[in-house]
């Protein structure tokens, strides 16, 4: 029989792109809390009410959903 | 035997209900009728390929009526406004599932009932000699299904998106079920004794003995808030 | 910590890779397609391990409703999930030069596919509740409700199956030999640490948006 090598690497090419990704968006996650949390000191002007309001709605952003995640500019438009 | 008259009562309840209106009972029926009549557009005139799949398509029938059946189990209390009157019923509310579990199951044999003679007379079978053995395996068959689809409706009842929810969990929970009563059902329509299909028969009392259990003793979690 | 824990992952990936690619013999057979064996079963043993997990996890959290037992289970179950969709994959994978088909409802293939999506759905229960405690509480009945499940979808499917077709070319019968049965070990050890690593990183996530909510 011919050896498909071609199958295992998209065997073994499949997997190492599921588990980097999921891997990467463990990070991105974190990465993006760390940001949320760490420079409260920035918006403390009208908007310390923005900035709970935007806690709450990440913390619902299941992981696998896939969402776009609001990005940190995205709190200036709520003047 | 507290438990038992609390059970009693609720299953009273859910069936004088249900004998008042005959919403669901009457909806059923005429989900039963229309099932046949997909099923014969979807295989075609073919007498031959319907025969084959005979014991599928009528466990067929009977999920896809006891899904919307099992579905409604706790509409009920929702609608009126009763769900936190169970919450706040006294004692173990595993009495409250078991209540629930003997109205669903009588409700869907009575539905499968019906199933069954639409199936003899549009597929022109003969059930009378394998109905014995045809019972027990379609009893089996919905108890196990019964006993999730009362636990899960529970819990999705109080939950987004309640009508996809449910039978997106229920089902892939009932595949062993599933399995075994159309494997069993097919020996039987042969006319074979129950016998051999024993270690089918043997996996639905499992599985039954389980989902009841488990049902039973997680209940009072579901029905905490 | 969780570095020291990744660093050996990636080094026990590693030597499974090169275990799995060079140090198992080419197969008389199915030749070196087989190779892929060694992602498919260790990936299938993780996700057992993962979901066993969630069902202890699950207990936990009924009987002390601990908040780490319930974040536990909800990592275990993404990464079993994840692990479980790997399996699916290398074994459509595998199937298709070894019998020609991209699926086949084969024993395993079939029990890991009801597997994939008992657990599918324990992510969608979670992710339709909003109320953090109620979520807890019906993920958790539900991740028992699974667990015992899944000997009884093993048995079902296998006798769906073999009284129709002999057994699958991909088990490992009894009695492989020793460098087989070291390589599929490596890779276990190595996908299992993979696992915990993922677990421990999704966890510290969960604790972080709880903590972050409140």
């Amino acid at each position: 029989m011919p050896d498909n090598w071609s199958f295992v690497l998209a065997a073994y090419g499949l997997a190492a792109v599921v588990l980097l990704g999921y891997w990467r968006m463990l990070v991105r996650h974190e990465n993006d809390l760390e940001a949320q949390s760490a420079p409260p000191s920035a918006h403390l002007t009208p908007g310390s009410q923005t900035t709970s309001a935007q806690t709450g709605e990440r913390s619902h952003a299941a992981p696998f959903s896939g969402h776009p995640r609001p990005k940190p500019d995205s709190r200036t438009s709520l003047q | 035997m507290r438990f038992v008259r609390r059970a009693w009562i609720l299953a009273w309840k859910d069936l004088t209900i249900e004998w008042r209106a005959k919403e669901t009972l009457n909806s059923l029926f005429f989900f039963a009728l229309l099932l046949i009549f997909l099923f014969q557009f979807a295989l075609g005139p073919d007498r031959e390929r319907l025969s084959a799949a005979l014991p599928g398509l009528l466990w067929l029938g009977f999920i896809l009526s006891g899904l919307l059946g099992l579905g409604r189990t706790f509409v009920v209390e929702r609608e009126n406004d009763c769900w936190e009157a169970l919450l706040l019923a006294p004692g173990d509310k595993s009495a409250i599932y078991v209540g629930k579990l003997a109205g669903n199951l009588l409700l869907m044999l009575v539905v499968e009932a019906m199933l069954l003679v639409l199936f003899g007379v549009f597929f022109n079978l003969d059930l009378v000699p394998v109905l014995p053995a045809l019972a027990v395996v379609i009893g089996l068959g919905t108890v196990g299904f019964a006993a999730i689809g009362t636990l899960f409706a529970a819990m999705t009842s109080q939950v987004r998106a309640r009508e996809l929810l449910f039978p997106v969990l229920l089902l892939p929970v009932q595949v062993p079920v599933l399995l075994a009563t159309v494997k069993a059902t097919e020996a039987v329509l042969l006319g074979e004794p129950l016998g051999a299909v024993a270690h089918w028969l043997k996996l639905l009392v499992a599985a039954d003995v389980v989902y009841v259990a488990v049902s039973v003793l997680t209940f009072d979690f579901v029905l905490e808030g | 910590m969780i570095r020291g824990l990744g660093a050996v992952t990636v080094l026990a990936l590693a030597a499974g890779l090169v275990a799995g690619l060079g140090l198992a013999p080419r197969e008389a057979t199915q030749g070196n397609v087989q190779r892929i064996m060694y992602l498919h079963v260790p990936s299938v043993w993780v996700a057992y391990l993962a979901f066993a997990v969630v069902f202890v996890a699950s207990i936990a959290y009924l009987a002390k409703r601990a908040d780490a037992a319930d974040r536990l289970a909800h990592a275990s179950a993404e990464v079993g999930v994840v692990f479980t969709g790997i399996t699916i994959a290398t074994g459509s994978i595998w199937g298709k030069p070894t019998w020609g088909t991209w699926w086949t409802w084969d024993a395993r293939l079939t029990s890991v596919s009801i597997l994939f999506v008992m657990y599918l759905g324990y992510l969608l229960l979670r992710g339709m509740i909003d109320d953090r405690e109620r979520g807890a509480r019906y993920a958790a009945v539900l991740g028992i409700v699974a667990a015992f499940n899944i000997p009884l979808v093993h048995f079902s499917v296998i006798w769906w199956r073999t009284l129709h077709q002999p057994p699958s070319l991909m088990k490992p019968g009894p009695g492989m030999p020793l460098v087989i049965v070291t390589v599929l070990l490596v890779n276990f050890v190595a996908f299992s640490l993979l696992y915990a690593y993922f677990v421990v990183k999704r966890v510290h996530l969960l604790r972080r948006e709880a903590e972050a909510a409140s």
